[in-house]
C-alpha cells in the first residue's frame, strides 16, 4: 500500500497545481472518490498541496486592480442582503405524515457511502457550488436537516448543501429520491462527511420532477420503494 | 497561527454574515496579490479583472466554501483565484496561442505602487518566504513547477514542451511540492 500512496501522492501534487489531463485527470478524480477519503495520509498530503498552491499565488508581483472593479463588485451585490434577489427564502414544502420531505438529489454525490472518514468535502467540489451560484440566478430551498436544495430554473445541475447535517443511526443511510406524479426514483444513498457537511451535486434539470424526497434506510438494502422521510419534524 | 490569519478569520467570520466592510477590507488585503497573480497566469489585464472579479464575487456569495480546519484563509482564497486563472487562459488558448504573451507582458496601466506597498507590509513575510523557498528548489523542478503553476500548462504540455518524458515531469512536479510543503511549514 505504501506505493498505492506514493502513485497517489504524486497525482495529487498534479491535481493540487491543476495540471493533469486525459487519463491522469480521471485517475485522480477515482483516487479522490475512492482512496483519498479513507486514507488520512493522502488526506493531510491533499491540504498540504492545496496550501502549496496557494501560497506560491504570492510569488507573481502584487498589482493594484483598477479602480472600478471594487465599486463593480459593491453594485453586484444585492442591497437586500447576500442572498437577496437570486436566493429566494426557501419554498415551503407540505410535511403531511405521508409525504416525504425533500433535500436534493444527487447525480455525482461527493459525500457518498463509505466516504464517511473523509474529514471535509474536496475544496474542489465546493469551488464548482460556487461557480454554480456565481453563474446562475440559483433559487434555494430550504430543506430538513439543515440540507438545502440550490437550483436554477431550466439548468440541468442541481445540489443538496447543507451544514451540520444530523447522522442518521449507525447501520442506516440517507437515501435521495425524485418524486415525479406519486412515483420515486431512486437516486442515490449519502451521509454526511464527518464535519456535518452534505454535497451532492447532480446532473438533473429541476423540472423533471416534482420535488425531492430523502428517507432514512438500512444501508445496502434494495432502494425499491422510499421508507420514512428522513427528516419529518423539519419539513 | 500568525496575527494577519487570525484577522483573516475574523473577517471571513463577519463576510458570511453579510457584512461587505469585511468584504471591503478582504479585497484591501488581497486584489493585488490576486490581480497580480490573475496577470501573470493569463497575460491579459482584461482576463484578469474577471478573474479576481469571479473570485471575489464567488466568496461573498459562497463563503461556507472556506474551512478554517483545512488551512489559512490566505492560501485558500488564492487558490482559488488560481484555479480561475488558469481555467480561463485553457477556454483562451483554444482560441489562440498565448506563448508570446506569456514570455512579453503588455504593461500594466494604473498601478498604484502606494497601495501596493500598504499590501506589502502585510503579506511581505509570507512573500518573502514563499520566494525563497521557491529559489531553494533544483532549477529543474522549479522550470517544471513554473510552467504548470504560472504558464497554466499540463504536465502533458510540459513533457511536450521539454521533450522529457512525462513520468520525469510528474516526479520533478512532485519532489518540487514536497520540498515546498516542507519548507513552507518550517517557516510557517
Ligand atoms: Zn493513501
Amino acid at each position: 500500500m505504501i506505493d498505492r500512496h506514493a502513485e497517489t501522492q504524486e497525482l495529487l501534487a498534479g491535481y493540487a497545481l491543476q495540471s493533469l489531463s486525459g487519463g491522469d485527470a480521471a485517475e485522480a478524480d477515482r483516487l479522490l472518490a475512492e482512496h483519498v477519503p479513507g486514507c488520512s495520509e493522502c488526506r493531510m498530503m491533499l491540504d498540504a498541496f492545496q496550501a502549496v498552491a496557494g501560497e506560491l499565488a504570492l510569488d507573481a508581483e502584487p498589482v493594484t486592480p483598477p479602480d472600478p472593479l471594487l465599486p463593480r463588485m459593491h453594485r453586484e451585490m444585492d442591497p437586500r442582503g447576500r442572498r437577496g434577489i437570486r436566493w429566494t427564502a426557501g419554498r415551503l414544502v407540505a410535511a403531511a405524515a405521508s409525504v416525504v420531505l425533500v433535500v436534493g438529489v444527487g447525480g455525482m454525490a461527493f459525500a457518498q457511502l463509505g466516504d464517511r472518514k473523509a474529514s471535509h468535502v474536496p475544496t474542489a467540489d465546493v469551488q464548482e457550488l460556487a461557480d454554480f451560484a456565481l453563474h446562475h440566478p440559483t433559487q434555494q430551498q430550504a430543506l430538513g436537516g439543515n440540507a438545502q436544495e440550490i437550483s436554477a430554473r431550466g439548468v440541468q445541475e442541481l445540489y443538496v448543501y447543507g451544514r451540520t447535517v444530523p447522522f442518521p443511526a449507525p447501520g442506516l443511510v440517507y437515501r435521495l429520491w425524485a418524486v415525479s406524479g406519486g412515483h420515486a426514483t431512486h437516486l442515490r444513498d449519502f451521509l454526511p462527511y464527518p464535519d456535518g457537511t452534505v454535497l451532492v451535486r447532480l446532473a438533473i434539470d429541476p423540472s423533471t420532477f416534482d420535488h425531492l424526497l430523502v428517507t432514512v434506510e438500512p444501508a445496502g438494502s434494495e432502494p425499491s420503494e422510499p421508507g420514512d422521510p428522513a427528516w419529518p419534524e423539519t419539513g | 497561527m500568525r496575527d494577519g490569519d487570525r484577522e483573516d478569520l475574523e473577517l471571513h467570520r463577519r463576510l458570511s454574515s453579510g457584512d461587505r466592510g469585511a468584504f471591503d477590507e478582504l479585497y484591501r488585503r488581497y486584489a493585488g496579490s490576486a490581480y497580480g497573480l490573475a496577470y501573470r497566469v493569463t497575460g491579459q489585464q482584461i482576463l484578469a479583472q474577471d478573474v479576481v472579479h469571479d473570485a471575489f464575487m464567488a466568496l461573498w456569495r459562497t463563503p461556507e466554501a472556506y474551512d478554517p480546519a483545512r488551512g489559512s484563509f490566505r492560501a485558500f482564497f488564492l487558490a482559488l483565484v488560481h484555479h480561475r486563472a488558469v481555467d480561463l487562459v485553457r477556454r483562451e488558448s483554444r482560441l489562440r496561442a498565448r506563448s508570446e504573451r506569456a514570455a512579453n507582458l503588455e504593461p500594466v496601466v494604473g498601478e498604484d505602487h502606494a497601495d501596493a506597498i500598504a499590501e506589502e507590509s502585510f503579506l511581505g513575510v509570507q512573500r518573502k518566504e514563499v520566494r525563497e523557498a521557491l529559489a531553494g528548489l533544483p532549477p529543474e523542478q522549479r522550470q517544471v513547477l513554473e510552467m504548470a503553476y504560472f504558464g497554466g500548462k499540463t504536465q502533458v504540455q510540459i513533457a511536450e514542451e521539454l521533450g522529457i518524458p512525462l513520468g520525469t515531469v510528474k516526479t520533478r512536479t512532485f519532489a518540487a511540492m514536497r520540498k515546498l510543503r516542507a519548507m513552507l511549514e518550517e517557516t510557517g
